[in-house]
């Protein structure tokens, strides 16, 4: 009987240590698959790519019919360089870094967004 | 009890822990989940939807309805572009002089609010002014297009034009849902208040469909319905027209049901010879209003919003001032060149840090 019991409460350990692991590897598992800030280009419904912020990078976003978009990642910002569009409004537009802030190139099509950036503190904005 | 039988129960207590532990995770904020969509379908602009549902299919389907709305007005209220199928504010004009055109309830309804704003904003807001706008217009484009070789319309060419700007010219036939301009030189531009006008009618449909707290914004002309689920106001950023700048935002405003919108001059321009030119057209000087870097207008009516935004934007300050002290329920803010901010008699409370 004593040592049932004993194997009883040994089991008992063993499985709580076994959920605490699950349940620290499965938050684990979230955070390096949600967390890390990038940028998300779009071109229409597409999704044309996908850029860590904390990485520099300069890329050329090519459309099929030759116009195209520079975006330039620097310091944890993303922006547009560059552009083939006539009114340049992307270009104008500041370098983005918090959730949800958005470039967007009406003339392409070409949206660039951040996913998992630094909290905004706003729920859109007014331009 | 066997060994086998007391294992598999104790694997099952263990999913049981392991499941309310991530259940525990995920229900700090119990209630509705925020989720948000965009798409460029509609105004030529960026559609931005904020809000909160109880699933991510529940909020996909509300989206659907809105774009369809916002489709469907985009469609009618164009002036560049035919579709199948439908009259629209372009149809009018290719049949200026011409004949009447039998057009949708929601294009009559659209022009007798032009026609309402054009008395109520002492003749600022003028839909009819087309034939001037068109000018800037192509110019505009050839000059971004061009722009070592972007020029001014020549005056003469606006003042000829702006002869062919009475509002009185748009007949509308009610009894026969039909639309006639009688000047064949004339044409409608409803850019200055179609979109206000179309997103407080989807903002109507959101809530009769039962939405009771989201965030329209097409183009950052703004519309709040209800509040946050948490029970705050909605938080908006004020873009700050200063792009150099390491400030995103000017200020930032919190609202419940309630609209906001802004004209500014530092995204739609062309520079002639060092001189920014924006798209907002005085109708009094035929020229682009340069006392202010944006205005922004509160009110609970975003058509209203939309139209003032445009009118006070072509106003000394004074001026504004003082017209926006005539409407009940409406306030503003003006950002100046250098960056300085005024605000109307009671803008402040909406202000937060």
């Amino acid at each position: 009987m004593k040592k049932s019991k004993r194997n009883d409460i040994i089991l008992i350990i063993v499985i709580l240590i076994v959920a605490l692991v699950f349940y620290i590897g499965f938050n684990y598992y979230n955070s390096i698959n949600t967390k890390e800030p990038v940028t998300v280009v779009k071109v229409g419904d597409e999704v044309y790519g996908t850029f860590p912020l904390d990485k520099d990078v300069v890329e050329k976003i090519e459309l099929s019919d030759g116009s195209y978009n520079i975006l330039e990642i620097h310091n944890g910002k993303a922006d547009i360089t560059e552009a083939s569009c006539p009114d340049g409004i992307c270009v104008n537009h500041r370098a983005i870094s918090k959730q949800n802030e958005t470039i967007v190139c009406l003339p392409n099509k070409v949206v660039v967004e951040i996913h998992n950036g630094q909290k905004n503190d706003v729920d859109t904005i007014t331009n | 009890m066997n060994k086998q039988k007391k294992i598999s129960i104790f694997i099952i207590v263990a999913i049981i822990i392991v499941a309310a532990l991530i259940g525990f995770n995920y229900n700090h904020d119990k209630g509705k989940t925020l989720f948000t969509a965009s798409f460029l379908d509609v105004f030529d602009t960026k559609t931005d939807i904020v809000g909160y549902s109880d699933s991510k299919q529940e909020f996909s389907q509300q989206v659907e309805k809105i774009k369809e709305k916002l489709v469907y007005y985009n469609n009618l209220y164009d002036i560049y572009n035919d579709y199948d199928n439908i009259n629209n504010i372009k149809t009018i004009n290719d049949n200026a002089g011409i004949k009447p055109v039998k057009v949708d309830t929601q294009i009559i309804n659209l022009l007798k609010y032009c026609k309402d704003i054009y008395q109520k904003t002492d003749k600022q807001v003028n839909v009819a002014m087309g034939s001037v706008l068109s000018i800037w217009h192509d110019y505009r484009e050839e000059g971004s297009e061009n722009p070592d070789n972007a020029k001014l319309p020549p005056m003469e060419e606006l003042m000829e034009a702006s002869k062919h700007t009475n509002i009185d010219d748009i007949i509308i036939d009610e009894a026969n849902s039909t639309v006639y301009l009688k000047d064949p030189e004339m044409s409608l531009d409803v850019g200055s208040i179609g979109k206000g006008y179309a997103v407080q009618r989807v903002v109507e449909y959101a809530k009769e469909i039962g939405i009771t707290d989201m965030l329209i914004s097409v183009g950052g002309n703004v519309c709040a319905i209800g509040q946050k689920d948490d029970g705050s106001k909605w938080r908006l950023g004020i873009q700050n027209p200063d792009l150099e700048s390491e400030e995103t935002y000017s200020k930032k405003v919190e609202i419940k049901d309630a609209c906001i919108v802004t004209s500014g001059d530092y995204q739609r321009y062309y520079t002639v010879d060092n001189v920014k030119y924006c798209h907002i057209i005085d109708p009094d000087t035929l020229m682009p209003a340069n006392y202010f870097s944006s205005v922004s207008i509160i009110t609970k009516d975003s058509g209203l919003a939309d139209a003032l935004s445009t009118s006070v934007y072509n106003m000394p300050f004074e001026e504004g001032l003082e017209f926006i002290n005539n409407f009940d329920g409406v306030e503003a803010m003006w950002i100046f060149e250098d960056g300085s901010i005024k605000y109307s008699d009671n803008f402040e409370q909406y202000v937060v840090e």
